[in-house]
């Protein structure tokens, strides 16, 4: 046998060298720690129940059918996680959560669910594309890093969780991220067109150095929230920055041609500084009910108004540059009080250059 | 009196008559016979056809190619369910219809179709979301009745026809964004918010329209949009007509008797201000 007969008999039978994909069809579990690599196909609903960890090497792809029972429009293959889940790729090599179908819509699979791990789930360099949820997180604390949610109808949802996401973008999903009583931490993010970008009830978001751009309803909602924002873009969505019942400082961003508002405080407590406010379409702020402080702001340049007030109480904007110093041309682009009754006053003074 | 007289004092009556049941608020079904209407709520698919009473019991979508007609005379029964949740299929946390597919509302000016929400609502406290099209398929909406909601009509990349309806006591009356262009002839749209707003790049057709008595704007129309603004009486709002190329006013004989009638906004100034 010469040394060619050698090679290819190597080639057909030395295990991993040649991969056949991997199907779980069904309802079905992993029963002891398994680690995946090239191609995946889950036609079912796949469990990683507690006690059992999933590792996903770089370069995999993970491909799911779609199958929607109800007639909903919601596919339902997805893969439940109670133990832990690694899935850790490279920027070479990056891991594929998508669909297998040829012509894939958003919808098309559930969701890499996570209810109750065991374990902080770890993601990075993993790019999840039109799933129903492409990351779900329930009761579980997760590190997302260096990944992609694009296409999905969510694409990231968590409840009771603690969720760190860095370098991420969040792009073209009917709706981009949502989560409740939760603590979130995002730094270094793109939130681009979506439906609306990132909403919140109950929870505390630490947001820094983002983009939320181009979504067409809100960029950033919180209700019965609590945000720190600092050096954030905020640009092309309809409301840009929108608190209600809400606690937040905003520091140091830029919030540009957004429809409607820049930002929007509805009976909320906020402390607004350093910020450039401008090119907003109706209003750069709007204050319904709102208390704290607005300072050192760049507000020229906005569409009807700078600064509106439609709450009873007096708004504190002392110390912001409304491209102009004239008290008179200064009060002409705030509509407050003094042109509504029943409305509080703005508190002009102090205006910078 | 004559048979022409006594015809004329009948037609009066019954015209006085119809115009007290059109101007008093219509009796809201008990629990019990909500229980016993059609329910729209979840996916639509096919084509499904409502006539008479309904109940909108939660949220609803039509699904892409699916269609929803409403027949002249249907009552839609609005649930107001404020919460927190929104399943991402959605967009809003009160009650809405959103429409991914086609939508067809045969309302006339003796038969409209109403959408009545079951509790109190105000354009600052809205009662529910309001009819949402996001990427639908044409359509047309006639001879409806929309109030107390969001947004009575938001397209995003959709237009449909929205003919002789009226909007009243809505956030906003109608919102054309991404590209839409939809005919908007012919409604009243009143004491809301702001009555029509044209966001990026849309380009509806408004025309033949009474928009009055907003808090805020009649009608607002962002730097990328290019409405055509003909024939509309915009009258009694805080601003009238708010633009930024006064070349789009038309005949500015449209907005009179508002606060302030026309506001000429400058361009967006953000690529300066950089």
């Amino acid at each position: 046998m010469n040394g060619r007969w050698v090679l290819l008999l190597l080639i057909l039978f030395w295990p991993g060298v040649v991969h056949a994909e991997t199907v779980y069809r069904g309802e079905q579990s992993l029963w002891q720690d398994t680690v995946w690599s090239g191609d995946i196909l889950i036609d079912g609903i796949l469990t990683i129940p507690a006690g059992v960890s999933l590792e996903i090497r770089p370069g995999t792809r993970v491909r799911f059918t779609r199958f929607d029972s109800n007639g909903d429009g919601i596919g339902e293959h997805e893969i439940f996680i109670q133990g832990g889940l690694k899935a850790q790729g490279t920027a070479e090599n990056p891991i594929l959560f998508t669909s297998a179908e040829a012509q894939p819509a958003p919808g098309d699979w559930g969701a890499v669910n996570m209810m109750a791990a065991e374990e902080e789930n770890r993601f990075s360099h993993c790019r999840i594309e039109y799933a129903y949820r492409g990351f779900h997180s329930h009761f579980s604390d997760a590190v997302v890093s260096h990944c992609e949610f694009v296409r999905n109808v969510r694409g990231m949802q968590f409840q009771e969780a603690t969720v760190s996401i860095n370098d991420c973008v969040v792009r073209d999903n009917f709706n981009g991220i949502q989560f409740r009583d939760s603590r979130v931490l995002l730094k270094n993010f793109v939130i681009r067109d979506n439906h609306w970008g990132l909403r919140c009830v109950y929870s505390e978001l630490t947001a820094e150095d983002g983009e939320v751009t181009g979504n067409l309803i809100n960029g950033i909602n919180l209700r019965d929230s609590t945000l720190d924002g600092s050096r954030l873009l905020v640009v092309g969505n309809r409301k840009g920055i929108y608190l209600q019942g809400s606690k937040g400082t905003l520091r140091d961003s830029e919030l540009l041609d957004n429809s409607e508002h820049g930002i929007l405080l509805e009976n909320s407590d906020a402390v607004v500084r350093r910020n450039r406010i401008t090119g907003n379409g109706r209003a750069g702020i709007l204050c319904r009910e709102a208390t704290g402080t607005l300072r050192n702001n760049h507000l020229a340049g906005n569409g009807e108004y700078a600064l509106v007030n439609d709450g009873k109480g007096e708004v504190d904007a002392r110390g912001n540059a409304w491209g102009r110093l004239d008290s008179a041309e200064i009060a002409g682009l705030i509509r407050d009080g003094a042109d509504r009754p029943g409305v509080g006053a703005v508190d002009a003074a102090d205006p910078q250059l | 009196m004559d048979l022409k007289g006594a015809f004329t004092s009948l037609l009066l009556v019954c015209g006085l008559l119809a115009g007290c049941v059109a101007a008093s608020p219509p009796t809201l079904p008990s629990a019990a016979e909500l229980e016993r209407l059609p329910v729209l709520s979840g996916v639509v698919t096919g084509h499904r056809v409502l006539r008479g009473e309904v109940y909108l019991a939660d949220d609803a979508r039509v699904a892409p190619d699916a269609v929803l007609e409403l027949r002249p005379g249907t009552t839609v029964y609005v649930r107001s369910a404020e919460g927190t949740q929104i399943d991402p299929e959605y967009l809003s946390s009160l009650t809405e219809l959103l429409v991914r597919g086609r939508l067809d509302i045969y309302g006339t000016a003796r038969r409209p179709v109403r959408f009545i929400p079951l509790t109190p609502g105000s354009p600052d406290q809205p009662a529910w979301a309001g009819i949402t099209l996001t990427g639908a398929e044409g359509g047309q909406i006639v001879g409806a009745r929309i109030e107390r909601a969001e947004t009575g009509i938001l397209c995003i990349a959709s237009s449909p026809e929205i003919r002789a309806n009226v909007f009243t006591g809505n956030r906003y009356g109608i919102i054309a964004q991404q590209g839409s262009a939809p005919r908007i002839f012919d409604n009243r749209i009143e004491k809301g918010e702001g009555g029509i707003f044209c966001w990026r790049g849309s380009a509806p057709e408004i025309v033949g329209n009474e928009i009055l008595d907003h808090a805020e704007e009649g009608i607002f129309v962002d730097a990328d949009s290019r409405p055509l603004l003909a024939g509309n009486r915009v009258s009694g709002n805080d601003l009238g007509l708010v633009l930024h190329d006064p070349a789009l006013v038309g005949d500015p004989a449209q907005a009179q008797g508002n606060r302030e009638n026309l506001r000429i906004l400058h361009p967006p100034s953000s690529e300066a201000a950089r």
